[in-house]
């Protein structure tokens, strides 16, 4: 069993549902709040990573990322290397490739909320940050577990993103769906139901907790 | 990824592959054969690849030479999965030969296979690029870099082989493909695609 690769597949899942909340949460309530008609657009930009096989969106951020482009050139003199073949690489990959999976719920969840109560705290004279965390957030509570439980194991089993931009380094790049592909390609069979096993039994054991969190007692709709 | 596909009942015919132990693979499990042929227990040798060193024109580099595998200034060299392609395995014996593969180790990025260890020079994330001929003929390729051939005493031959599907049901059709292949013009055909002939 490769405990590295374990390790660093969880380091990134971590980072990026992290990140991911992050820029998810304000963007949704924009979305949500917000009164422009352009926002259809905006939020049809941050479902399209849903469109493009994962290697394809690799292909085009590792071109986007390398020093071809001014934007590579930028990344790479302020971290003194590309990003392309680094775990920081993997992170900016994985949030793109991951950001339907936390905005959607999270529009979805405030979308539901009771209109009357968005614009009575407006009327109470709450701007937008307060909206967002004393309103939409604690109201949205099960969308926000929907979306943190959907960006992680969305990144635990991240294959072609990883693929295009990490170059198989142990210990940098090389996650546990790569470790998985690279067994079965190889013929290794049983190592590879092994790492199959951890991946799914992880994330069952994950889930499962976080779902009994979110269950009221007597069952959700109690 | 075929192999297993075949392995599993695929209902293909004929199997090419860039890689001979993979045919092999399907002869030894009795699910292929070269029947018809010489020597019916081993994948027809239909063309033989050549491995080159890739590097971009705009790179900033020396033209691409066994010096520049020896020079500082490459920091990431890109080859194919040694574990899988052949490509890869013929790249890690060339650098063992040249017993710079330790030292090169780690500046090594290993793609999946040939053609994703060419993006990877030809995006600029890689300085170079241990890859196929064929891969350095294609107009993309050419238009943008430079390649130097290997010498072919540094890596075992690259053999590409054929098998038959024991179960298909058209073996005439298929002999003649094979035989198509193997003809003088085609074999003729092969530089072209920076492959050579079989034989």
């Amino acid at each position: 069993m490769d405990w590295q690769a374990l390790a660093l597949t969880l380091k990134l899942a971590t980072v990026t549902t992290a990140i991911l909340l992050a820029v998810s949460v304000p963007l949704a309530a924009w979305l949500v709040l917000g009164r422009s008609r352009w926002l259809a657009v905006v939020e049809a930009i941050a479902a399209l990573p849903l469109v493009l096989p994962p290697t394809v969106l690799g292909f085009f951020l590792l071109v986007l990322l390398g020093p071809r482009t001014a934007i590579g050139r930028g990344i790479a003199s302020l971290l003194g290397h590309p990003l392309a073949f680094s775990f920081g690489g993997l992170v900016v990959g994985s949030v793109i490739y991951s950001l339907p999976f936390a905005v959607q719920p999270l529009v979805i969840g405030f979308a539901a909320i009771e209109p009357a109560l968005v614009d009575a705290a407006r009327l109470l004279g709450a701007g937008r940050s307060r909206l967002m965390f004393s309103l939409l957030v604690p109201l949205a509570r099960q969308s926000l577990l929907a979306a943190a439980v959907l960006s992680f194991l969305h990144t635990m089993g991240e294959f072609g993103v990883v693929l295009m931009l990490g170059g198989d380094i142990p210990g940098a790049t090389r996650t546990l769906s790569i470790v998985l592909y690279n067994q079965v390609e190889n013929f290794e069979y049983a190592a590879a139901n092994r790492t199959a096993a951890i991946l799914l039994g992880l994330s069952v054991v994950a889930l499962a907790a976080i779902y009994l969190r979110g269950r009221p007692r007597g069952g959700r709709r109690a | 990824m075929l192999t297993a596909q075949i392995q599993n009942g695929a209902p293909f015919d004929l199997f090419l592959s860039a890689d001979l132990s993979y045919p092999k693979r399907l002869i030894d499990a009795g699910l292929a054969d070269a029947a018809g042929t010489a020597d019916s227990s081993t994948p027809i040798v239909y063309a033989r690849g050549t491995l080159v060193l890739w590097t971009r024109k705009d790179a900033n580099l020396p033209p691409p030479s066994l010096d520049l595998l020896r020079s500082p200034e490459l920091k990431r060299l890109a080859i194919a999965s040694p574990e899988r392609a052949p490509y890869g395995r013929a790249a890690v014996a060339a650098l063992n030969s040249l017993k710079i593969y330790d030292a090169l180790k780690p500046r090594l990025v290993t793609a999946e296979n040939i053609a994703q260890a060419a993006q990877f020079v030809d995006s600029g994330n890689a300085d170079a690029g241990l890859i196929s001929l064929t891969s350095a003929l294609t107009p993309q390729l050419a238009a943008n870099g430079f390649y130097f051939v290997i010498p072919r005493e540094l890596y075992p031959p690259i053999e590409q082989g054929a098998v038959i599907v024991s179960n298909t049901t058209q073996r005439p059709a298929v002999h003649k493909l094979l035989d198509y292949l193997l003809s003088a013009p085609v074999q003729a055909q092969l530089a072209r695609s920076g492959l050579l002939p079989a034989k």
